[in-house]
């Protein structure tokens, strides 16, 4: 999948991995795509309501080995 | 000025001595509703911390100037983050060290009766709602249905001068990991379950269908074996000097014991039945219930502990006042059709000693709420 940005946050605690994700996606425009790596199993569900609330599209999500990759279209 | 964290064991001490407390918990929304802080004195509002990352102004209309506020997270990194924003608007506010998953771990320990013959303690893990009990006589106690926690009995024990000598569990417990072969592993004590709840257990065990009574202590304290299976089919509960049913998960003050875990609903039901309306019957209504879990704040007395004479469940419990079995059985295996509790097959597991978490994994298995009484139906 095409992305525009890669926000590793692998190892990172909650709040970081959002904190992390917002600050990118302010950056970018309108229809771009976020790639987000978490090995954070907290911050799933957290990353899934936060896209939804700020209208941005999850695209994908996998999960390997404890590792959680999201592509997000920003809205 | 930086945020002050505040304890677990602080904020029971706070619970205890009856301070107001208000709680911005900043995990999210499924996750707040299935699981938060609760107390008579608590207030508590939920705004996740993502909504911070937006508008750090998005909780001023809902936060109080004056109060302290205490935020509270999973692990405490988000109420930490939470908490620094709202310090930096001029909130006196704490975050709660560790989170949930800290809170998970406390436990609480009330006097429910004490004679010259014997003390009887209820210890209550609050985050989880589990109860467990203390009986101590002279220099010598017994501790049914023990938290995994075990090193709090031991403490317990030592400060009333006594050492543990028996530990039993009612029955193979599916929410939460048993104390109960480690506490009796690191007391030297006897370690007491029924066979049927342990098929093949992966440690000593006294069986407790051999056992009538368990004597112990200067004096006769009876701890009398009363199969109640519905729950798990070997649930036992244990009559204490006539006076104290400690009922495990067969009975609540609200309730009883969802019967559909090991997936036989209705054939654990109409042994339910047969508990209730029989075996539990020759019982005095004046006996004090004492279970194994409290689903709702409600269920806590003014002194802090969950329990209620058997005359008042009798009363209050709609299940327990049908007379005809199978609008019982309809009753019961009807609302049990809920939730399971989180990752009740690994626990039930572990309880059998087929495996053994590290502390991590324990940990995380048991973060969540305990979902072993049957609802609305009391």
């Amino acid at each position: 999948m095409k992305t525009d940005v890669v926000v590793d946050a692998k190892g990172l605690a909650c709040p970081m991995p959002l904190v992390r994700a917002k600050k990118e996606m302010d950056r970018l425009n309108s229809g771009e795509v976020m790639k987000l790596i978490s090995t954070d199993p907290g911050s799933v569900n957290d990353f899934a309501s936060w896209a939804k609330r700020a209208n941005h599209e999850i695209l994908d999500q996998q999960e390997e080995d404890g590792v959680y990759t999201f592509y997000v279209k920003k809205g | 000025m930086a945020v002050q964290n505040l304890t677990v064991e602080a904020l029971r001490d706070k619970l205890n001595r009856g301070e107001s407390l208000f709680i911005l918990d900043v995990r999210n929304e499924s996750d707040y509703d299935d699981w938060k802080i609760e107390g008579p004195t608590v207030h508590s509002i939920n705004i996740p911390y993502f909504e911070f990352l937006d508008d750090e102004d998005v909780a001023d209309e809902r936060l109080p100037d004056e109060t302290d506020i205490v935020t509270v997270c999973a692990k405490g990194g988000s109420s930490q983050y939470v908490a620094e924003i709202l310090d930096g608007k001029g909130y006196n506010v704490y975050s709660l060290e560790g989170g949930m998953k800290a809170w998970s771990q406390v436990y609480n320990d009330t006097l429910v009766f004490e004679d010259d013959n014997m003390k009887l303690f209820q210890v209550n893990r609050m985050a989880k709602g589990c109860l467990s009990y203390l009986i101590v006589t002279g220099d010598e106690a017994a501790v049914v249905d023990p938290g995994r926690h075990t090193a709090f009995y031991i403490r317990l024990a030592e400060r009333e001068g006594a050492r543990i000598r028996h530990v039993m569990d009612t029955h193979l417990h599916a929410d939460h990991i048993s104390g109960g072969p480690g506490l009796a592993e690191e007391t030297g004590a006897t370690y007491y379950i029924a066979s049927e709840e342990v098929q093949g257990a992966g440690y000593t065990f006294a069986p407790l269908e051999k056992e009538e009574h368990i004597h112990f202590g200067q004096v006769d304290i009876k701890v009398l074996a009363l199969p109640t299976p519905g729950h798990t089919p070997g649930s036992t509960s244990f009559v204490v000097n006539d006076r104290f049913l400690l009922s495990g998960d067969t009975l609540f003050v609200s309730g009883l014991g969802r019967p559909d875990l090991g997936g036989k609903a209705r054939e654990w039901a109409e042994l339910l039945y047969d508990t209730v309306f029989h075996k539990l019957s020759d019982l005095q209504d004046q006996t004090l219930v004492l279970p194994a879990h409290y689903a709702d704040m409600e269920e806590m007395d003014e002194n802090g502990i969950v329990g209620a004479s058997l005359g008042e469940i009798r009363e209050n419990n709609r299940a327990m006042q049908t007379k005809g079995k199978e609008v019982f059985t309809e009753l019961i295996a009807g609302a049990a059709s809920t939730d399971t509790p989180p990752n009740f097959e690994k626990i039930t597991a572990i309880n059998r000693g087929k495996q053994t978490p590290d502390e991590e994994e324990a940990t995380e298995l048991e973060i969540g709420p305990n979902r072993c009484a049957v609802h609305h139906h009391g």
